[in-house]
């Protein structure tokens, strides 16, 4: 099936997405739902997004968002320095080197998201996304089981939830 | 007096001994590993910016309640020896003992807190307790931890908590471990079996002195490997629930000893006893055995003239850096056996 979106891609993502209590079905590539904001679906779920990642190379296009970059551009340290010593530069290379840290990480401690302590000026803005992560998985599950209501309920929560983050000074 | 000599005029708090379940665990030990913000990890920074982060973070723990009056111990003021000694009182990882240029100790007097700036991370903060203590020790450190956050800001990201050099930290970036004694498990054979059963659970188990050492005197270390996923109250009370496993296992062991080689048992250890109130030359792993044995007989009831404190401070004493401190000069090892048997006896035989 082909995305419906820009109709060249093949669609690889498939949900039920309710606006307004209307019900309507997607069939996305995942560079369009990307786009669209739909791609919490995938970003919810590692294993699944470094599956498509899988795919989409596979297909032979030049994947350019799961290549990884040279080096941290903030510390200089190289990706494969870090396979070397097993020590990364600093903060930043989390983030640069993400997409190859995550397999890493789930494969030494089983998961890949921190549920503990949370330093005391970030903890409005990491409980309020904890609080979107816990209404998201709920949001997938009420979509599976059809119960459509349910679901408009907590989109409208999670966007009411969303649109609340007005700190100006975070980051 | 030297920074060195303050230190060890106050006897470290967790040797007392008396903490629950003293005899068979030893010590509880909680670090947290944190990192400034924005600043290149330690293993890659040069001196200008160990520098700064070692003044930086030496100002912040000088402003905690907790940490106000802490002695402050540059690695670069003292000697190899020193900093062994330091490793010996488990307040300094051996990593820095060989890279120590820029790195600083924090700790107060009784080495329950401490601070170890710029090893692996730009902190390693570390309680240190007796006995069946993480949650004691757990939240003596959150405190300190808390405090530091305000002025120092650490680096952290939403996804992934607390940001470390190593994977193997990332998240709470909090390890638990205990010290324990099993020479039950060890006697009838089912360490294996333990051990085996508490690496399922994700918990690591070594010899006494951390990573690569050897079991001596049938302490071991377990600690938490997982710091990712979990909450630090789930990571304090899973560990103290296994613990508190492996110790009924280590009971249950000890009571069919007794209950099947009561008189083997206790010759054991009084012998054990005998040799340490008389021997003249005794190795380092002579001693711990015997160690071991006596104070297997403490938990037992068997011997009861001797202090688990004084076994404690033994322990500690009878390291080699300790031994050549005491008689202020380098020694080889075959006169270190000699002071090492003259330091037992002098405390086992004092009462």
């Amino acid at each position: 099936m082909l995305c419906q979106f820009c109709k060249k891609r093949e669609a690889t993502i498939h949900f039920t997405n309710v606006i307004n209590n209307q019900v309507e079905k997607i069939h996305s590539c995942p560079l369009c739902a990307e786009e669209r904001g739909f791609d919490y679906l995938k970003k919810s779920n590692f294993e699944k997004d470094h599956f498509l990642a899988g795919l989409m190379n596979l297909s032979g296009k030049p994947e350019k968002v799961t290549s990884a970059p040279d080096c941290c551009p903030n510390c200089g340290l190289t990706f494969h320095a870090f396979r070397q010593t097993g020590r990364l530069g600093c903060s930043n290379c989390y983030e640069v080197f993400n997409r190859q840290l995550l397999p890493l990480l789930r494969s030494v401690h089983g998961n890949t998201r921190h549920l503990g302590k949370v330093p005391r000026k970030l903890s409005p803005r990491v409980n309020r996304k904890r609080r979107v992560g816990e209404l998201k998985n709920e949001l997938k599950r009420a979509v599976k089981e059809e119960n459509y209501e349910r679901a408009a309920e907590l989109r409208d929560e999670i966007n009411a939830l969303q649109n609340s983050s007005p700190p100006p000074e975070e980051e | 007096m030297s920074v060195i000599d303050e230190l060890l005029s106050v006897p470290a708090d967790w040797l007392r001994g008396d903490g629950e379940e003293n005899e068979m665990v030893l010590s509880c030990r909680v670090r947290l590993a944190r990192n400034l913000e924005r600043k290149p990890f330690t293993h890659i920074s040069g001196a200008e910016d160990l520098r700064d982060i070692q003044g930086e973070i030496k100002e912040a723990v000088a402003g905690t309640a907790a940490m106000g009056e802490a002695l402050v111990i540059d690695m670069d003021d003292i000697l190899e020896t020193e900093r062994m000694l330091l490793a010996e009182r488990r307040l300094l990882s051996q990593e820095m003992v060989q890279k120590y240029q820029n790195r600083s100790l924090l700790v107060n007097r009784g080495e329950g807190v401490s601070v170890m700036v710029n090893e692996a991370d730009h902190l390693r903060m570390q309680v240190l307790e007796s006995g069946l203590s993480a949650r004691d020790a757990f939240r003596i450190i959150s405190a300190l931890d808390d405090e530091l956050d305000e002025h120092l800001g650490f680096a952290f990201s939403d996804r992934l908590g607390y940001l470390t050099a190593c994977t193997t930290n990332v998240g709470t970036g909090l390890r638990v471990s205990a010290m324990v004694h099993l020479p039950g498990l060890v006697h009838n054979n089912d360490i294996r079996q333990v051990i085996d059963g508490l690496r399922h659970v994700k918990l690591t188990v070594r010899g006494s002195y951390g990573e690569g050492s050897e079991v001596m005197g049938n302490f071991f270390q377990i600690s938490n490997s997982i710091t990712l996923g979990h909450t630090e109250a789930d990571t304090v009370e899973d560990m103290e629930s296994h613990l508190k496993k492996v110790l009924e296992f280590e009971k249950k062991a000890r009571e069919s000893l007794l209950r099947e080689a009561r008189s083997l048992l206790e010759d054991k250890i009084w012998r054990s006893y005998g040799i340490l109130k008389s021997a003249r030359l005794v190795s380092p792993k002579e001693a711990m055995g015997l160690i071991s044995a006596v104070r297997l007989g403490i938990g037992l009831g068997i011997v009861t003239d001797v202090a688990l404190t004084d076994l404690n401070e033994i322990l500690i004493m009878i390291q080699p850096m300790h031994l050549q401190r005491l008689h202020d000069r380098a020694m080889k090892p075959e006169e270190r056996d000699r002071i090492r048997a003259d330091f037992i006896r002098s405390k086992l035989n004092k009462q």
